[in-house]
Parts: structure tokens; sequence; C-alpha cells
């Protein structure tokens, strides 16, 4: 039964706005089928979007890889003081929201940024916020496979005469490459599919992704079709990238055997790591505390100030200009209803999957990670013409990008979960939704927490979706944050900054109860 | 001074000495935690020690890293490289040496075939059994032809069955081999099946070194005794078999050399000095022969004593099945007189050549 309704919901809120997606992209009415697909793929200006997309994805995936795998080695391999904060600090990038993080690199490096240059619009911003956003995920995918590899492969290397560089080059390095390429091909999705951060640091037209060029096409142009082609080309090209990605995790399951394989670095590796920290924690941290820093100063110019803040509450909220409580009421409420529906959806097919065999439920759990946030809104618009004018179109959204996370959090925890356990339930007279009940849920508790607090922060922080499905009355923060951006003047651009900081404060906090619980699966 | 090395407050290896014969293998034998794996580890060059040296061919190689020492060693995990194949993982080491290509196909084939796995080079390491495993390990320790093999509980991660084929085969190869080898287990069925001399470790510390029979027979003290499975270890030997100076030393009574006689017969002391009654407390089945545990007052004492079905039955008069010894039953227990042994922390004189060698710098 959870199977069943982990499936419908699966069909109805994926793959039929998918599918309808793919009609509309192979043959709309009254034009020949494949017709708008041969004109788009023939339109130079088009072709150039999807050269730009997958350049930018890769040039970011190689200069994250530069900086990820390196923190990797050397956080797998070496002890040291600090090291426990560090690894915390890394991982705030990931969960931030995508408004966010623009704004940090704004406010470090954009027309009024912090640092005085003016980089917006420019190559280098983009890659070093995708760099920024994405660095956690190498070193942190990587160094916990590493730290999995018994460091007596290194040892037995030391022994059959390889000195520190032939063993890092013979035997760390290709043990890490499967994990290192699983984390590149995420990446490389991630910055495929780049669209706030692209949006709010390089509007200008020769930096639009594919993402950007759908919800362009849609929200503003009208043109449906082409924007349908767009997505079937986006969504072949990354299921491509997320099939090799389960090919890849499937080979890190394989062998390695415990042991610490941790030392106090050398003297000569000391210098490494001490460069290799200075630069990552500053390409971490420098965004975030520039924007903190500029959400503190008035748009006079006086640090610190409230004065932001003080503005947005004594802006008057309009229909068209969100104040902050409308935006925190929205968020919050949009946050606690996908998270809701996540759970529940998410632990009906984790429950179906670990134990009614739903094995190809398994296999559709990475088609929504797959699916970008602009591809399922433009899904629903097309699909749901009704429902998206309401209330709901949002938190539903939201619940089903979120539904991996949840899904990939809570499958692990019910699979470990020992089978004597559930036995020993029914010997003592529990049916099944009794040992549920009193058994399951009370040991998944972790789990669920984690997981609740994974799609929080996730609905909090989204952005693409929201955009294309917002009506003016229910706009969240990263809404009102991008609308105040768009506005001249430094007081819109102050109270963007107070907005963001609000944001990544509340994100930071829901961070930490991810901190202090298990794992999951990413 | 010797080999000590600590962790914190722990001294995980204290003051060691130790000098391998050429072509020796000496078992390093002893409980967990009891230092033998430092020690294994400090010879490496995996671990450095706080003091003492090692000399390896005539060199000082304590400041030489593991890389540039010359010693292959075998891990208890196996740490095959998930990575490489068969041939693959014997190759590392030939590589790292600088060796042409053809040459080191040929030396690879050649070891694949010493440890009985010709033909498997390019079998994937994961798609091996343990006891293969066990084997690319050992042939890939060997091919840079190292100066000395360390082997760390090579057998432990294996199945009995394999485990026992194994030894032999193990045992058989480092003979042929002619090569100085360490081998660290806490199994003393290994280290006396395979080892020229077993170190016995406590606390840091070799208490013991010697031969096996050496060990087994004339065990240094109480400890030493119990470890290697002796039953019969006592505080204080009994006043009326050991009188003289014996205050305060442990004592060890061989129940192996003991004869059980019947107890209504006229004993002789002929050739047996140590003579007593027993009386039976306990009898427990052990396979084709008995535990029995006896009471002996003249010696105020109880003593464990093991054998087979034919001995038990003589001595009580039992007839054959379904005779068994009862609780209550009398006896003569009966012991040559050096069944009797005080356990005074004294090596016994055939360790002279071993305590001599500790003059030298260790090994």
């Amino acid at each position: 039964m959870a199977g069943g309704a982990a499936a419908l919901y699966l069909a109805a809120f994926l793959l039929v706005p998918l599918g309808v997606i793919l009609a509309r992209g192979l043959a709309p009415e009254g034009v020949p089928v494949g017709a708008p697909i041969w004109e788009t793929l023939t339109n130079r200006y088009y072709l150039g979007r999807i050269g730009f997309t997958l350049g930018q994805a890769l040039l970011s995936t190689v200069l994250t890889v530069a900086l990820g795998l390196p923190t990797a080695l050397l956080f797998a391999r070496y002890r040291f003081r600090g090291k426990r904060a560090l690894t915390a600090a890394f991982t705030i990038p990931f969960v931030m929201p995508t408004v966010v993080a623009g704004i940090g690199f704004l406010a470090l490096a954009g027309p009024r940024g912090v640092l005085g240059v003016d980089l917006r619009n420019s190559l280098a911003i983009v890659l070093a916020a995708h760099v920024f956003y994405n660095f956690a995920v190498v070193a942190r995918l990587v160094a916990s496979f590493l730290e999995r590899v018994a460091p007596q492969l290194e040892e037995a290397a030391a022994t059959l005469g390889a000195g520190r560089w032939r063993t890092l080059l013979r035997v760390t390095l290709p043990l890490a490459l499967p994990a290192t390429l699983a984390a590149a091909v995420l990446t490389f999705i991630f910055c495929f599919t780049s669209f706030g951060v692209i949006l709010i640091l390089a509007p200008a037209a020769r930096f639009a992704t594919l993402e950007i060029e759908i919800y362009n096409l849609t929200a503003r142009l009208l043109q449906l079709d082409a924007a349908a082609v767009l997505v079937l080309v986006q969504l072949v090209l990354v299921l491509g990238a997320a099939s090799v990605y389960t090919r890849l995790q499937a080979r890190l399951a394989v062998q390695v055997a415990p042991g610490t394989a941790e030392r106090p670095p050398t003297a000569g590796s000391r210098i490494i790591l001490g460069a290799d920290l200075l630069l990552a924690g500053g390409l971490v941290l420098a965004p975030l505390a520039a924007l903190l820093v500029q959400a503190f100063t008035s748009p006079g110019g006086a640090f610190p100030s409230l004065v932001n803040f003080g503005n947005l509450l004594n802006v008057r909220p309009t229909l068209s200009f969100a104040g902050l409580w409308p935006a925190l009421g929205n968020s919050l409420t949009f946050a606690s209803l996908s998270t809701a529906v996540a759970l529940l959806v998410g632990f009906a097919f984790a429950y179906a999957v670990a134990r009614g065999g739903w094995r190809i439920l398994d296999q559709a759990s990475l088609l929504p990670l797959a699916t970008s946030p602009i591809t399922l809104a433009f899904g629903y618009l097309l699909t749901f013409p009704m429902l998206v004018t309401t209330f709901w179109g949002i938190p539903l959204a939201h619940a089903l990008l979120a539904f991996p996370f949840v899904a990939r959090t809570l499958l692990p925890a019910l699979r470990a979960m020992p089978k004597q356990q559930l036995e020993a339930a029914a010997l003592l007279g529990a049916g099944p939704v009794r040992t549920l009940w009193r058994v399951e849920l009370p040991l998944l508790r972790s789990a669920l927490l984690t997981a609740a607090a994974f799609a929080f922060a996730i609905s909090m922080g989204e952005f693409g979706a929201t955009l294309l499905l917002v009506r003016p009355e229910f706009a969240t923060l990263p809404v009102a944050i991008y609308d105040r951006l768009g506005r001249p003047g430094a007081v819109n651009y102050g109270q963007a900054l107070a907005l963001a900081a609000i944001l990544m404060l509340l994100t930071a906090l829901v961070m930490l109860i991810l901190q202090r619980r298990g794992r999951s699966e990413f | 001074m010797g080999l000590t090395k600590r962790f914190g407050d722990v001294v995980a290896v204290d003051d060691v000495s130790l000098t391998l014969a050429e072509g020796e293998t000496v078992a390093l034998l002893g409980p967990s935690g009891c230092g033998k794996s430092t020690l294994l580890r400090l010879v490496a060059g995996l671990e450095r020690p706080d003091s003492g040296r090692l000399r390896l061919a005539g060199a000082d190689v304590t400041d030489v890293p593991p890389q540039r020492r010359d010693v292959g060693m075998v891990f208890q995990s196996f740490a095959l490289f998930p990575h490489l194949d068969v041939a693959g993982n014997v190759a590392f080491g030939l590589v790292e040496a600088g060796m042409p290509a053809a040459q080191r196909a040929e030396r690879v084939g050649h070891l694949l075939e010493l440890v009985g796995l010709a033909g498997l080079g390019a079998r994937r390491v994961d798609r091996l059994s343990g006891g293969q495993q066990q084997r690319v390990a050992l042939a890939r320790a060997l091919a840079p032809d190292p100066a000395l093999l360390l082997l760390d509980e090579p057998l432990s991660n294996l199945d009995e069955q394999l485990r026992q084929a194994l030894k032999g085969e193990l045992a058989r190869l480092l003979g042929a081999l002619g090569k100085r080898a360490l081998y660290v287990t806490h199994d003393q069925s290994e280290a006396f099946a395979l080892a020229d001399r077993v170190a016995l470790m406590r606390a840091g510390r070799i208490v013991q070194l010697g031969p096996s029979e050496e060990l087994l027979e004339r065990p240094v003290d109480g400890w030493a005794a119990r470890f290697l499975g002796h039953e019969n270890v006592f505080e204080a030997a009994p006043r009326s078999v050991l009188p003289t100076g014996a205050e305060g030393l442990e004592a060890l009574f061989r129940a192996d050399l003991a004869a059980l006689l019947p107890a209504d017969e006229e004993h002789s002391a002929g050739g047996h000095a140590h003579t007593a009654e027993a009386v039976v407390i306990e009898a427990l089945r052990e396979g084709l022969g008995w535990r029995l545990v006896l009471d002996v007052p003249k010696w105020g004492v109880q003593v464990v004593w093991r054998g087979f079905d034919r001995e038990v039955r003589a001595a009580l008069g039992l007839a054959v099945p379904p005779g068994a010894p009862r609780p209550g039953a009398s006896l003569v227990l009966s012991a040559p007189p050096d069944a009797w042994r005080l356990l005074d922390g004294q090596r016994p004189a055939a360790q002279d050549r071993a305590a001599r060698s500790e003059g030298d710098d260790p090994k």
C-alpha cells in the first residue's frame, strides 16, 4: 500500500508533468511531429546556449575538483586543531539558498561590494560561486570515502618501496578516483542547471544557462514549444550524467576495511594544509562574511547599523512588494507544508523499497534529483494550470524537490534496522501497524528529524520553481530578496541584504539540527 | 639499550632486544595489547621508536623510511590494492624498484607459481577467496626479495579449516625461502608450528624467548605457564615436594608427565619421586578422554589431569563401557622428579644463547 501511494505520488507530480512536457516538445498541436525540435536545434542561438551551459558546467566542475580533492586528501589523512569546526564550515555553502550565495558574492565583488571591484557579469564570478557551492560536495564525498579505505593500503605501499608521493600517485589517487568522479558528476549536474546564482550575479544574456533560457521563454516570452524542447535537451543530458553517478555510487559501495588513518601533519604537509585551508576557507567564508558586514552597513555607509533592518520593518508592503512579515510567513508556511508532504511520501517510498521489495521505485528515486526546479515548475504550469493559481502549487513543487533527499535519508536507516527487532515485536503480539508505531518510528526518529531538516531547508531556500510559480501574494523570502535586487537604489539593496541575512541565519539554524543528527547518503 | 615505543602514557614496546639468525623465523606470541604488533610496525618502519636502534644486514635502519628499508610485510587484513589485479598487486614493489617490464612479468609469474596461484594474474582481487587473497599478499611481500619478511597475524582472517591448511604450507615456504622472518600471532599453535624460536610477549616486554619445546616445558613464570595452557600452576609449591628455598615462588605441576595408578596397589618409589593419593572431585568427558579434577591431600592442592579412557579405567578398575569415573573415587598419582617445577623467573640454561645475543643491537 505504501508503495502504491508513493508510486501514485511520483506518477502524478513527476511523471505526468514530464510526459506533458515531452508531448509538447515532440508534437504540439497543429505542427508536424518533431518540428519544434528541428527548429530549436538548428537555431544557432539555442545551440550557443547549450554550448555555454555545458562549457561553464565543465569548467566549474574542473575548478571545484581541483580545489576539493586536495582538501579531501588532507582531511582524510591529517589530524589538526579546528578540523571539526572547519568541516562544518565547509558544509555551510551546500545548504545555503542560491539567493544567499548570490548576494554574498554580490556583497563581495558586486557594484557595491566590499572588495571595490565590480565583477558582475563576468565568467569569473559565476565560476567562483559554483566552486563555493560545490566545493563541500567534492571534499566531503571524497574524504568520507578515503576515511573508510584502510590505511594499511598506504602502509603496504610503503613497505613495497613507494614513498609519499609515489603512494599518492599509485594508491591513494586511484582509490579516490570513483569517489572523485561521482562528486564531479554531482557538481556537473548542479552547475549545469544553475539558475539563481547566475540570475543574480550575471544577468547578461550571454551568461544564460538552459535553465535561465527556459525560464525566460516560459515566464517572459511565452514560447512554450521552444521551452519544452530545451527542457528535453536538458533532461537528456542531466539524466545521462545522473546514470553515470548511480553507476559510480555502486562502485563506491564495494570493498574497504575500517581503520583510522589520521595522523598529525608533517612539516611539509603543514604548509600545503595551511595554504589549502586558507584558500578554501577564504572562498567559503568571504562571501558570507561580506553579506553580514553589508547587511549591517547603512545605505549611507555607516557600520555597524541596523538601518537596513529598520527599513525592512518600515516598508509598507504592497501587492507587488512583499514586506518582511508576509514573505517570512509564506516561507515558513510553504516549508512546513512541503516538509510534511515530503516526509509522508518519502517514508511511504522508503518503507515500500526496504520492506515491500519495490525495487523499481528505488531505481526511480534519482529521477526527481535529475529534474531541475524550472523543469518541474514548467511541467506543473502545463499540466495543472488550475492548481498553480492556488496556494498549493509551490509547496507541492517544493515537496517533490525535497523528496529524493528525504527518501535517501530514510532508506538507509530503515535498511539498517535489525530484522530481529521486528520479529521480536511480532512475537510479542504487535501487528504491522503497531510495530510501525511502537518500534520502527521511534527507532527512525533521528533519521526522520534529519530528513525533515533537509526538506525544510530546501523549501526555505528554493528559488527557481518558486519564481516561475509564484503570485505576488505568495512571495517567499528568496523571491522578495530577488525582487528588491531588481529595484534601483541603495535602500532596496540594503533591504535585500537584510532579508538575505535573515534567510541565512534561519538556514544555519536548520543546519545546526542536521549537524547534530545522523548522516544521509549524500 | 632496547627498542621502546610509547603512545601517550602507555608503553607499548618496552626495552625489547631481539636478534634474528640467518634464515630464522621468530614468532612474537602474546595476548592482544602486548605490543607484538607495535614491535612489528617498528621493525617495518611504520612507527618510529622513542629509543633504541634497529639494524638490518649490518646497517642501522632506525631512521630509514619503510619504502627504503628492504622489508616485506603481510598485513592482517591483507591490504590488497582493490584498483589493481592480482599481477598488478604482486608487481607493485617491482615497479617501485624500477624493474623492466619483461623481467617483472617473469618474476610475477614465478611468485604466483610459488604461492599456487599460477594463471590467476588477471583476476580482480575482490573476486578471490580469503585464502587466495592471503597468498597474493604473501607473493606481493616476497616479490621485491626483501631481506626480512614480516607477517602480522596473516592467518587470523581465515576460517579454521583454511587456517590449518595454510599453516603447514606457510611453514614449508618459510623453511624453503631461508629468509629471516618475524611472525606475529596470538595463537600458540601457529607460533609453535611456524617458528624456529618463539618470543613470548607481555606488556611490551619479551618475557621468554626460545624454541617451542623450551617454552612449553620450562615456562619462565606462572603467567607464561598459564598463557601456554598449563592448568596446574600454584601460588606456592607444596612443602612436601619442594621444601627448601621455595617461599614466595610459584610452582608448576606437569600433569602430562604423571601417571594414574590404582589406589589399593603397593607403590615403589622407583623412578617416580612424587607419589600421592588422590580423590576424584570432578570428571568431564573430553572427546576420547577425560579431564579429571583431583584433590591431593598430601600436597594440599587440586590438580587437573587429562588422559585417555584406557588410563582412567586401569587406575579406577572400571569396566569397558559403560564405566565412568565418579566423584569420590580414589587413586594414586605418580610423577617423576621434574614434574614439579619452581617458576623462579630464571631463564633456563638453554636460553643463554638468546640472552647473550641481547647484548647486540636489537632487530
